[in-house]
This record gives C-alpha cells, sequence and structure tokens, in this order.
C-alpha cells in the first residue's frame, strides 16, 4: 500500500512540476468557458424558435476543452516514451499496473479539479446570457443553477465526462506509445465520429453509432429536456464513455505488461 | 603523404547543395519510415472507406415529386396564375401597390413575419404547365424588384418594399424568344432590369400576373403555409392577346399532376379563410393570392459532397498526424541539427518538406475521393438519389471532378499548414490538437451553432476549405435555408480553398521566421 502512495505522490510531483499540464488545465478550463460563452450571447430567443435546452447549451464548450485534457492525458506517459523517461519510471515502480494506476488517478485528480471550474463557469456564463436573451421565466426558463436536480447532473457528469476522457486517452497512449499516433486516435475517434453521425442518413445506423461512439453517447449526460428523444440515456451515454475508457486502459495495460519499455 | 590523399570533396560536390539533392533527402526520410507510409495509405483507405461505408448506409427514402425545368434542372413550380394567352409579340404593364405576406389563418403559431422571397407581379410563361419557361418581373418583400427566368436567373431592379404611397409599375415586353423586363416609381421613366432569350418559347405563351409565397419554418409547428396578396391596377395590354377574359389556375398543383396544364382553381383549392375569388377585378384592378413558389429546388442533403466531406475529414485526421510526425519527429531525436548542417539554409528545407508532405497528401486524397466517388456514385443512384433533384455526380461530370481534385488540394493544403505548424511548436501533440481543431472544431460546431455563426466559421477558418465539396448547387433567390450541413456554403467552392491557402502560407512565413531566428 505505501508503495502505491508512493508512486501517487511521485506523480503528482511530476504533474505539478513541469509547466504543460498547469497550462493544459488552465486552457481546458479558459477554453470551456470562452466557447460556452461565444454559445449563449448569440443564442436569441425568438418566437420561432425558443425550444433550447440550456443546460446543455451552457455545457456546449466542453466539447472543445476537452481537447486539452485528452492532450494531457496522452502526454502523462506519451511525454515519458518520448524523452524515454519511462524507463526511470518504471526502474523506481516496477509494478506496471502500480505505475499505471498512480498515473490514473493523479490525472483523474487533476482533470476532475479543472472540469469543475470549466463547468461552473460555463453554467455561470449561461445565467447570465441567457436570461439576457429573452430565455426568462415568461417563456418557461428558470435561471440556471446548480441546485436543480437535471443540471446538477448534467454539470456533475461533464465534469465526469472530462475525466473519462483524459483516462481513455492515458490508455490509448499506454497502448500506442506515440504521442502523434495517440493524440490522433483519440482526436479522430472523439470528433470525427461525432462528426460523421450527422451524415448518416440511415436513422437505424445513425442510431446505432450515436449510442456507440464514446462523445456521442458521453455527451447525453449535459441534456436536461426531452430525454425521452435522446438516442441513448444520460447515464447509460456517459456509461459507453466509460466503457471505452476501460477497454483503452485495460489494453495499454495488457502491452504495458507484456513488453519491454 | 598527406598531399596525395584523394580530396574529401570529389568532383560530384557541384550540384549536390541543390534544391533538387534537398527534395529527395525529403523524400527519402518520408518513404523509408515505414509507419509513415502505412499512415498514409491509411488516409487514402480512410477517405475511401468513410465515404462508402456512409453511401451504403444512406437510402434516400423516397424524393419528392418535382417539376423540372428547362435545361432539366428540378424546380418549385407552384403558383397561381391569372392568365390571358398572348400570341405573338406584345406587352402588360402594371402597378403594383401593395403586397402582404402572412400565414395562412388557422396555420403555425403567432405572427409570421413575411418571407423574404414572397413574390408577386407579372409573368410570360412557355405553358400553364409546371415547368415551362418563363420570364417574370416581380415584387418581393424582402429584396425589391427582380426579374427572374426560368428558374435559376434572377437580377435585382428597383430596392425596397412596395406601397401604396411608394408604388412600383412592372412591364414585360415579349418580342420573338426574348422577354425583357423594365420597372418604374412613376410610370413614366422607366429602366430595364434584363432581358432574358426563351429557347423554346412557343409563338403563343400563357402571360398575366402571378403570386406565390414559400412555406415559412417553424421550429415547433415545421413548415407552414402561406400567402402572398398583392394588389395591382392600371393594367395594361398591347399586342396579341387573346380577347377572352381571364383565367384563374394553380399552376403544379395537384402534385400528382405535375406534367398536366393547370385547372382551374375552385373554392376546394383555396386554404380555408380565404374567400374566392382569389383574383377579382374589375377596370384594370385585380387583388392576387397565392402560395407556392417559383425557383430552383434545393434538397437539403448534399448526400455526394456530404459523404466525400466526411471521409475526408477522417483521412485529414491521419494526415495531420502524420504531417506532424514528420516535423517533429527530428526535433524530437536531434536529427533536425543533422539535417540543418546538411543543408544550413533552412528556409528551402522547410519548403522542400512542404512540397514532399503535399505532395504524398495529395495523392492520397485524389486517390480516396475518386474510388470513393466512382464506387458511391452509382450505388447512391440505385439507392434511390436519382435526377432531377441529384444528377449523378462521377468523374466525369465537372461537379464530381471539382469535388476529387478539391478534396485532393484540401488535403495537401492542409497537410502543409500542420507541417508549418509543427515547425514552429516543435511538439507533435500541440501541432495536431490545433489542426485537428481548426479543421474538425468547426465543422461540428456549424453543424450545432445557428446559422450565422455556422457561416461565419466557414468564411475564416480553414474549414472553409470543404466548400469544395459542394455537391449541389444553391442559388441565392432560393429561399432555402443555406446551412453547411445542407451543403450550402457561404464561399464559392475555390474561393473555399483560397480561404485554407492563405492560413497555409501565412503559416509557412510564420515558420520560416521563427526556424531562421532560434536554434535548431
Amino acid at each position: 500500500m505505501m508503495r502505491v502512495t508512493a508512486a501517487v505522490r511521485a506523480e503528482w510531483v511530476k504533474l505539478r512540476t513541469v509547466s504543460g499540464p498547469g497550462w493544459l488545465l488552465l486552457a481546458c478550463a479558459v477554453v470551456t468557458i470562452t466557447v460556452t460563452s461565444a454559445v449563449v450571447a448569440v443564442e436569441k430567443c425568438s418566437p420561432a424558435s425558443c425550444a433550447v435546452d440550456t443546460t446543455k447549451l451552457s455545457l456546449t464548450g466542453a466539447q472543445v476543452g476537452q481537447a486539452a485534457v485528452a492532450v494531457l492525458g496522452v502526454m502523462v506517459i506519451g511525454g515519458e516514451y518520448a524523452t524515454g523517461m519511462v524507463r526511470i519510471t518504471l526502474a523506481a515502480v516496477p509494478r506496471r499496473s502500480v505505475m499505471l494506476a498512480a498515473k490514473a488517478a493523479a490525472v483523474a485528480v487533476v482533470t476532475a479539479a479543472a472540469g469543475i471550474v470549466a463547468v461552473l463557469g460555463s453554467l455561470l456564463a449561461g445565467r447570465i446570457f441567457l436570461s439576457g436573451n429573452g430565455f426568462t421565466a415568461a417563456h418557461g426558463f428558470m435561471p440556471l443553477s446548480a441546485g436543480n436536480g437535471p443540471t446538477l447532473r448534467a454539470a456533475a457528469g461533464s465534469v465526469l465526462y472530462l475525466v473519462l476522457v483524459a483516462l481513455f486517452s492515458l490508455g490509448v497512449a499506454t497502448a500506442v506509445r506515440d504521442t502523434a499516433a495517440a493524440i490522433a486516435t483519440v482526436l479522430g475517434v472523439m470528433y470525427v465520429l461525432r462528426g460523421v453521425s450527422t451524415l448518416v442518413l440511415d436513422p437505424t445506423w445513425q442510431l446505432r453509432v450515436d449510442r456507440v461512439a464514446p462523445m456521442n453517447a458521453g455527451l447525453a449526460i449535459q441534456s436536461t429536456t426531452n430525454l425521452s428523444r435522446l438516442p441513448i440515456g444520460p447515464w447509460a451515454g456517459l456509461g459507453v464513455l466509460a466503457a471505452w475508457t476501460a477497454a483503452a486502459l485495460f489494453a495499454g495495460w495488457l502491452l504495458l505488461r507484456l513488453r519491454d519499455a | 603523404m598527406i598531399g596525395e590523399m584523394a580530396p574529401v570533396r570529389g568532383d560530384r560536390t557541384a550540384g549536390r547543395d541543390g534544391f533538387a539533392q534537398l527534395l529527395r533527402a525529403e523524400w527519402t526520410k518520408f518513404w523509408t519510415v515505414r509507419g509513415w507510409v502505412v499512415s498514409l495509405v491509411l488516409a487514402a483507405a480512410l477517405t475511401a472507406g468513410v465515404a462508402l461505408a456512409l453511401g451504403n448506409a444512406g437510402n434516400s427514402g423516397g424524393l419528392p415529386a418535382v417539376a423540372t425545368g428547362p435545361g432539366g434542372v428540378a424546380v418549385n413550380d407552384d403558383f397561381f396564375f391569372l392568365h390571358r394567352s398572348l400570341a405573338g409579340n406584345g406587352s402588360i404593364t402594371v402597378r403594383v401597390t401593395s403586397l402582404t405576406d402572412g400565414a395562412v389563418p388557422g396555420q403555425g403559431e403567432g405572427s409570421i413575419a413575411p418571407q423574404p422571397w414572397a413574390k408577386a407581379g407579372i409573368i410570360v410563361s412557355g405553358g400553364t404547365r409546371a415547368g415551362s419557361a418563363y420570364a417574370a418581373v416581380m415584387t418581393t418583400p424582402g429584396h425589391g424588384v427582380r426579374m427572374q427566368y426560368d428558374f435559376t436567373h434572377d437580377s435585382a431592379g428597383l430596392p425596397g418594399p412596395v406601397s401604396v404611397s411608394s408604388p412600383r409599375w412592372l412591364r414585360l415586353v415579349r418580342s420573338g424568344d426574348t422577354v425583357t423586363g423594365y420597372d418604374s416609381t412613376d410610370g413614366s421613366h422607366w429602366s430595364v432590369i434584363g432581358s432574358a432569350t426563351l429557347a423554346g418559347l412557343p409563338s403563343t405563351a400563357a402571360a398575366g400576373l402571378f403570386a406565390a409565397s414559400p412555406q415559412a419554418y417553424q421550429s415547433r409547428t415545421g413548415y407552414v403555409l402561406t400567402l402572398a396578396i398583392a394588389r395591382f391596377d392600371a393594367v395594361s395590354l398591347q399586342g396579341g392577346w387573346s380577347p377572352s377574359t381571364w383565367s384563374l389556375c394553380e399552376v403544379g398543383a395537384p402534385q400528382s399532376r405535375l406534367g398536366a396544364p393547370c385547372a382551374p382553381v375552385s373554392s376546394r383549392d383555396i386554404p380555408r379563410g380565404i374567400r374566392l375569388p382569389s383574383a377579382s377585378g374589375s377596370g384594370g384592378a385585380f387583388t392576387v393570392y397565392g402560395s407556392g413558389d417559383i425557383s430552383p429546388y434545393v434538397p437539403i442533403v448534399d448526400i455526394f459532397g456530404g459523404i466525400i466531406k466526411a471521409g475526408s475529414l477522417a483521412g485529414l485526421v491521419v494526415l495531420i498526424a502524420l504531417s506532424g510526425a514528420f516535423v517533429t519527429s527530428e526535433y524530437r531525436r536531434g536529427m533536425i541539427r543533422t539535417t540543418f548542417a546538411a543543408s544550413p539554409r533552412r528556409g528551402r528545407v522547410i519548403l522542400a518538406k512542404a512540397i514532399v508532405i503535399g505532395a504524398v497528401a495529395f495523392a492520397a486524397g485524389l486517390a480516396g475521393a475518386a474510388v470513393a466517388l466512382s464506387i458511391t456514385g452509382p450505388k447512391l443512384r440505385s439507392h434511390g438519389w436519382t435526377p432531377p433533384i441529384y444528377p449523378l455526380v462521377s468523374l466525369g461530370t465537372g461537379t464530381g471532378l471539382r469535388i476529387v481534385l478539391g478534396t485532393a488540394v484540401m488535403l495537401a493544403l492542409a497537410a502543409v499548414f500542420i507541417l508549418a505548424v509543427a515547425v514552429m511548436l516543435r511538439r507533435s501533440v500541440g501541432a495536431i490538437t490545433v489542426g485537428i481543431a481548426l479543421f474538425v472544431g468547426p465543422w461540428l460546431v456549424a453543424a450545432a451553432a445557428s446559422q450565422p455563426v455556422g457561416a461565419f466559421l466557414l468564411r475564416v477558418t480553414p474549414f472553409a476549405a470543404t466548400a469544395v465539396q459542394q455537391g449541389i448547387q444553391h442559388y441565392p433567390q432560393s429561399s432555402a435555408v443555406c446551412l453547411a450541413s445542407h451543403g450550402c456554403y457561404p464561399l464559392a467552392p475555390w474561393d473555399g480553398v483560397a480561404v485554407l491557402a492563405a492560413w497555409t502560407v501565412a503559416a509557412l512565413a510564420a515558420a520560416w521566421f521563427v526556424v531562421r531566428r532560434r536554434d535548431a
């Protein structure tokens, strides 16, 4: 047990003492809040269209901010492979599952911290802008509040979403060992599947893609209205992303055990 | 002894410093790394594979019945037509004193703003069959006076809306195959809006007054039937007009009788709440009501362009990683110092790398898109994507050739852009993330955001280049909503590529500046 604590502390020191992770976490929060602000600032409640899920709209920025934590997840292990540092790490922590678990724990904690800031900042931006754009009580919209059950679920779920994305990236990078290949794989699987699904014309196939693709399914956690019309339920969707993450971490762990560093 | 040693620098030194040698060196670096060649093949395979998968899974689900206009284009041709026959040459002059447009009573929620492209005016048509050749001069709520002919042609006349205090005089003159449109604010000072030569206009034409209003879209209720109401007076006819009285019919209705001349309007055809007659008049004054539209038919799914776009963006993600790694692996391993020692003029090294990565990305894009289009084209046809709404797009058509070539150019420019970013950042992760954010990010945002935001992104981001993959023709005079997800782009196809080219040139210039100033 002592060894695990020491390994986690070692990873924490590594994260804390180089500038990269700090900048990436800051980027995640800033990008998420900025993108959200831009989106909610232009969204107007007009007579023709006022049927908007304001909570989901106010969490839009996470779709872009996730790229920063994906980079973080990749760099935590990929950066070590690039510099050869991984051999020192493994000399210090020979049990590879402990090393990977320690990295995962450190990444999860710092991502959750940045995610909480990003999500709360986004909701605040939504609360400020949307009521000024006509999304008022007169049209059936309450000001956004984390005290509201579905909004709280969407907010907490978005933080979990960001953590799962970072861990997915860690798993992929552990498996492929190359930062370029890892980040392209992660962002490709997330973004390209998301974009492609909008072009699938066969409704059956579109439903299948939306239920299986990590970003499409995972973002269901952000919805608070018309839940019955979602391709997949909020928690089930986050579960799909968690399954991708688990699979990536398992593949990474397996390959880490099977091959030399 | 030393004097007898062979010179280190032999005869072959001359020319070794040339750009061709540098290019060859960079090419050798590329093709001898197996992972990179595999990535390149993967990029081409993904471009083709994603497009093929999407094409395979996409059934049109039955296209709507549409009329076919001159030249075989799919058209909306549905309007209320108060007409007489005009034999040979002649002219019609009217004054329009009002044009109002709104929801048909009982339809939609709340008040509906006038449709900018609702229209009422005068028309000379080859017949009352939907899709007949025509020329018309009209007033509109949002776009002033227009002259339009044969659906695809549109030119502007006097600006501003029409009212009793600011009426519009309209005139059409037929002479042989040529119809000329005029407008005026006072009935004495006329200006020509345009002139149309209508191939196949029969000597006896149907001509008169018309009104039409395209359906409005409400997010909650869907499409809402709207009605334009126009008041005309001072109707004056010259030339070979038939002495019979005016007759009223709705062209293009019902849908099942698209090929037949239009049937007289009966009370059954009039939307509830509107009293007959929908055209009434005496002493040269008329009120004409009408729903429908006279415009090119623009489908909301750009099937050919869309699947190639999806495929190429999937391939692009791989090319972005490849292009980033092509540079950053040299920095990571210190190889870059050897490269710069061998070729101290760093700008040329960057240029040589750019040419190599651009050429291979072009080849991957060309192969992937060409394979995708030539296999998917016939497949889509059998899945119900048929003319006239979806003319076949293949390598043999101008559109298909533009899509395939444009995709290859887009991927080449994007790869060079990422290369330049990677030279500046020296880190593959940063370069790849920037690349994906700039290309794929706008795709997702434009699909989800409101129309002005999407249009802005499609003008300024590198993603603008996807305009070159537009597979259906859009027209400004169409009332269809212009969304990128519907294959409508704010920029012309090659203008979009020019935007990406500008990004690429700027990034190359910045990379050149940076790489000269800093140590390797």
